[in-house]
């Protein structure tokens, strides 16, 4: 969360409280867990939006290591973040759906939701306050103790305190009920996995038991970090549309001492001569220079007959573009009146553009990705809409319409990928050599694609030998930079590679050290449940998945014939130095000769056929 | 007289064909050696044509009257890495054929197997070196008996026949083979003796070694003239072998007894015109053998107790049908009763009437019936 971004606050913890099996937090084994991530996946996110390589450290302490599990834990972890200023900390912390990540782009988490459900589990289980520190400008950190009100959805701070540090940075603290000796195997396989992909963060970690372990960063720069872009037409519903339409609509401005003072700049006027006639004249002349604010209160003065000592006395109630009307409220008699608006004038059309909003391509090409003023006049076409049609004009069933619309209408360009932020072959196969060091591995990166109008990218990696110790095939499986470690039986990854045919790739599925990674960048990954653990099979997905895993497979079955053929030749080289002796040695006898033919050089030139045909060290790298 | 002098001379013949059989089969053996010796010297993956045993390449030659290979071969080459194994496994068989051969030393087929675990060459089990053993066999056109190769016994002779031993440490060494009442067994020393005489007039090969024993107890050979000889159930080659010396070298017509069912007359059919599985084999048929019975027929005719035919008993006869050799007169016959009555009787089915009337009733008028088939 980084100290830029705009904090909201949405919904009441009271829902959460009662539902928190849905957001991962049903016992205290698969708690643990989850508050683990939720912590992980902010500090990572914070990090890769302010650019810095993270640097994270987690400690799970027991309370009492004496107890027997479930106990009560000190979950903590530190990040070198950016920190959330210290007046945003007691909101971030102590509310939940207090977010951050309503904009549309990539994050590991969505809506900022976990970590508050993680200390209000801690809350719940224990009655311990979090502990939060936050430096977020290198000067002073801040100390924080806070409890959450459920009810009221409101932080209650019981601690607060500043200390001088140049160490920017974040650290989360809470004391929860916890089983790690349930827990502890799939915490350590999520911070495992996470460093895989993530090979541009280090990430350590003290188990409760005194083990520690500390997975350093593999490279030293990060993919760009994600941006903040419009939605794309596809799958966009029609409340959606509804809103964007609410600030679309340009809004008869507030006539304030600031608008006051903006209008008399534009005009250029001095404060003596600003009278209702000046600046009616003034306006004939500079129309096209002003800006649309401008224009709209000088249209209104112009019907209201009215200076600006008038105007601010007064309400605005309806534009009533039928009749031609213009109501009002006037605060100084209380009573609502009403003028006349001449049509001809320039001033109408432009409440009235105001008030009807702009133009359907205009809106269509404005806050849509992918959609320029051709492709919104060709989508006009096609929807059977006019395009010059006011959006602030269109009814509900014309909103229905529009919304169906463009969800069926194939002309779009695909989505923008930019606000996506995968890993990139490189790293990710950088990462895989690394902690796999296998004998032959791929990666590939697709194309961008869209389900529901929701750009998602598939990278995949595959590696086989080595020193890959299990066998047949695992798959890790990462979402937006997430592991996925439950529920995996579900997952369309599991179920695309299950669908494939090994055997047409050489590979004996249940016998081979084969490892596959897949990694699925999304706005929004159609997790199954809240608890983010297996992705749904969407058709578009899965499509992409398929595609990217017979690439990778058939660069793997072009490896596997080779180190077939490799091997062929080695059990026949084998072969002919057991057996050329042994026919020598009969025939020298059956034939009653003294000596053995001369066979040696047969041999030699079989051995020697085998070392240039197939070896390994060439396949592996060409694969 | 005349007769005895025919005899003789077959007798010096045979002998000087042995010799030379022996001697042919070591210079054919050395002559493959000297090409495998000569390829590999050429820096050549030496090779062997091995005539084709596959069902498409057995064909039924009528004028021969048995099954024989066709002209199909199939190369083995050390040059192909999946046959450099079985290529090197054939290599060594000959060689340890030729040291047999040399030292007329026999040895089974068991003993071949594990004699290949002396000199590394490894058979998986003793279905692979017997495999080979045919191939060998193939190759050289000769039987493993020729290279002193034998099956198990389990077959066994007696009668009025002296022998004389050829084999190492017995050469010289008469026998007549009517000293003991057991019967002797079908070896190497039997089927490579000499046939030196006989007053028998006659060959019965038995199926069973139950009825064999009967056959002595009732003094079958003195009354019928004849030498009896246990088949023990299918005839194993030494045995058909010696069938066949006694039909060609002493001029003796053989007659076939067996259960009366489908696989007793096939038996007796292997004898008179050998199996497809030795059909790149010559020399083990006796074509002029007949199957004395039991027949389908004699079911009915004797009266004898049967027990019904089982669901593969019938599948066989069905089988059978289709085999060129079943395609006319007596084999048809008799086939198409069994399938017709789908019951069987065994050869102990006469001990119903009494345990001497196979021999005083059944086989004196089967035996004349012969005569005129």
């Amino acid at each position: 969360m980084s100290s830029n971004e705009q904090f909201n606050q949405i919904s009441p913890s009271e829902f959460f409280y009662r539902n928190r099996d849905l957001a991962g937090f049903s016992n205290p084994t698969r708690s643990l867990y989850t508050a683990v991530r939720e912590f992980v996946e902010n500090s990572l996110d914070a990090c890769d939006h302010s650019g810095i390589l993270p640097n994270i450290h987690m400690t799970i302490k027991a309370v009492d290591p004496e107890k027997p599990d479930p106990k009560q834990y000190i979950l903590t972890v530190k990040d070198n973040g950016p920190g959330i200023p210290s007046k945003h900390v007691p909101l971030a912390f102590g509310t939940v759906l207090y977010g951050s990540k309503f904009g549309l782009k990539q994050a590991r988490g969505m809506f900022g939701l976990g970590a508050t459900m993680a200390i209000l589990y801690g809350q719940i289980t224990t009655n311990k306050s979090v502990k939060v520190k936050s430096n977020a400008d290198g000067k002073t950190r801040f100390d924080f103790e806070m409890l959450l009100d459920i009810q009221k959805n409101k932080p209650v701070i019981v601690k607060k305190q500043e200390t001088p540090s140049s160490e920017k940075g974040l650290s989360v603290s809470i004391c929860l009920d916890g089983d790690y000796s349930k827990a502890g195997t799939k915490i350590r396989d999520y911070v495992y996995q996470t460093s895989l992909i993530t090979p541009y963060a280090t990430i350590s970690f003290d188990d409760p038991k005194g083990e520690k372990f500390h997975h350093k960063a593999i490279i030293r720069s990060m993919p760009p970090a994600p941006t903040i872009i419009a939605p794309h037409p596809y799958g966009i519903d029609v409340e959606t549309i509804r809103r964007m339409l609410v600030d679309t609509h340009y809004q008869i401005p507030n006539v304030d001492d600031k608008m006051i003072e903006k209008v008399r700049k534009e005009l250029g006027m001095s404060k003596k001569k600003f009278t209702y006639d000046e600046i009616m004249k003034k306006t004939e002349k500079k129309w096209k220079s002003l800006s649309r604010p401008v224009r709209v209160v000088i249209s209104l003065m112009s019907f209201l007959e009215a200076d600006f000592e008038k105007l601010q006395r007064i309400r605005i109630e309806d534009v009533d573009l039928r009749n031609n009307k213009l109501v009002y409220w006037d605060y100084s008699t209380s009573q609502t009146l009403v003028a006349e608006m001449d049509v001809e004038s320039h001033y109408y059309k432009q409440l009235a553009n105001t008030v009807q909003g702009e133009s359907l391509t205009h809106f269509l090409s404005k806050r849509f990705q992918r959609v320029g003023p051709t492709a919104a006049l060709e989508f006009c076409k096609f929807a059977k809409f006019k395009p010059e049609t006011r959006v602030g004009n269109m009814t509900d069933q014309e909103l229905v319409k529009l919304s169906d619309a463009l969800q069926t209408y194939e002309g779009f360009r695909s989505p923008d990928p930019t606000c996506l932020a995968p890993l990139g072959d490189g790293p990710l196969e950088k990462g895989i050599e690394r902690r796999f060091e296998p004998d032959f591995m791929a990666v590939v990166q697709r194309t961008a694609s869209a389900y529901s109008g929701f750009p998602f990218v598939i990278e995949m990696g595959i590696a086989y030998g080595g020193k890959i110790e299990t066998r047949g095939t695992t798959v890790y499986r990462f979402a937006n930079r997430i592991p996925l470690l439950y529920d995996e039986g579900s997952d369309v990854v599991l179920k695309v590679v299950k669908d494939t045919d090994w055997n047409r790739y050489k590979v004996k599925n249940d016998s081979a050290p084969m490892i596959i990674v897949s990694h699925i960048c999304s706005t929004r990954v159609p997790y199954k449940t809240v608890g983010k653990e297996n992705v749904a099979d969407r058709p578009e997905i899965e499509k992409e998945l398929r595609l990217a895993l017979q690439f990778l497979s058939r660069k793997l079955s072009g490896y596997m014939s080779k180190k077939g053929q490799a091997e062929m030749a080695k059990k026949r080289a084998n072969l002919y130095s057991k057996y050329l002796p042994l026919v020598a040695q009969f025939c020298t006898e059956l034939s009653g000769n003294k000596k053995e033919p001369n066979y040696k050089e047969m041999i030699k030139e079989e051995t020697a056929l085998t070392n240039s045909e197939g070896s390994l060290e060439e396949v592996k790298k060409n694969g | 007289m005349v007769k005895k002098q025919t005899k003789k001379e077959t007798k010096k013949q045979t002998k000087k064909d042995k010799i030379d059989k022996s001697k042919n089969l070591i210079s054919l053996l050395k002559k493959h050696g000297a090409q495998v010796y000569e390829d590999l010297e050429n820096g050549e993956f030496p090779k062997f044509s091995i005539p084709n045993r596959s069902i498409s390449n057995i064909i039924y030659d009528k004028k021969l009257r048995q099954y024989v290979l066709g002209t199909n071969t199939s190369l083995r080459s050390s040059r192909n890495s999946s046959q450099l194994r079985s290529f090197t496994q054939l290599l060594w068989l000959a060689f340890f054929a030729n040291k047999l051969t040399h030292e007329k030393k026999s040895s089974t087929l068991r003993d071949v197997y594990y004699s290949s675990q002396a000199f590394a060459v490894d058979f998986e089990d003793q279905g692979e070196s017997d495999n080979i053993i045919v191939d060998l066999e193939a190759v050289l056109s000769q039987p493993r008996e020729d290279f002193y190769v034998f099956p198990e016994e389990r077959s066994s002779i007696f009668g009025d026949l002296t022998i004389e031993y050829t084999i190492p440490g017995y050469e010289g060494k008469t026998q007549n083979l009517s000293s003991h009442p057991d019967g002797y067994a079908i070896g190497p020393s039997m089927t490579s003796a000499e046939l030196v005489d006989t007053s028998a007039e006659l060959v019965i090969a038995i199926e069973k070694g139950g009825l064999f024993t009967r056959f002595v107890e009732e003094q079958v050979d003195k009354k019928f003239k004849s030498i009896i000889i246990n088949t023990g159930g299918q005839a194993p080659r030494s045995t058909r072998t010696l069938l066949k010396r006694l039909h060609d070298e002493m001029g003796l017509p053989v007659v076939i007894l067996t259960d009366g069912d489908v696989y007793g007359e096939h038996i007796a059919m292997v004898i008179k015109s050998g199996s497809a599985n030795a059909a790149h084999l010559k020399g083990l048929t006796v074509p002029d053998a007949k199957w004395m019975g039991v027949w389908a027929t004699d079911i009915d005719k004797f009266k004898l107790p049967t027990i019904p035919m089982t669901e593969s008993d019938i599948k066989r006869c069905y089988d059978l049908l289709k085999d060129p050799r079943y395609q006319e007169g007596l084999w048809k016959r008799e086939l198409e009763v069994f399938i017709k009555i789908k019951r069987k009787a065994e050869l102990e089915a006469f001990s119903k009437y009494g345990l001497n009337n196979i021999t005083e009733k059944y086989l004196p008028k089967k035996l004349e019936e012969s005569k005129s088939f």
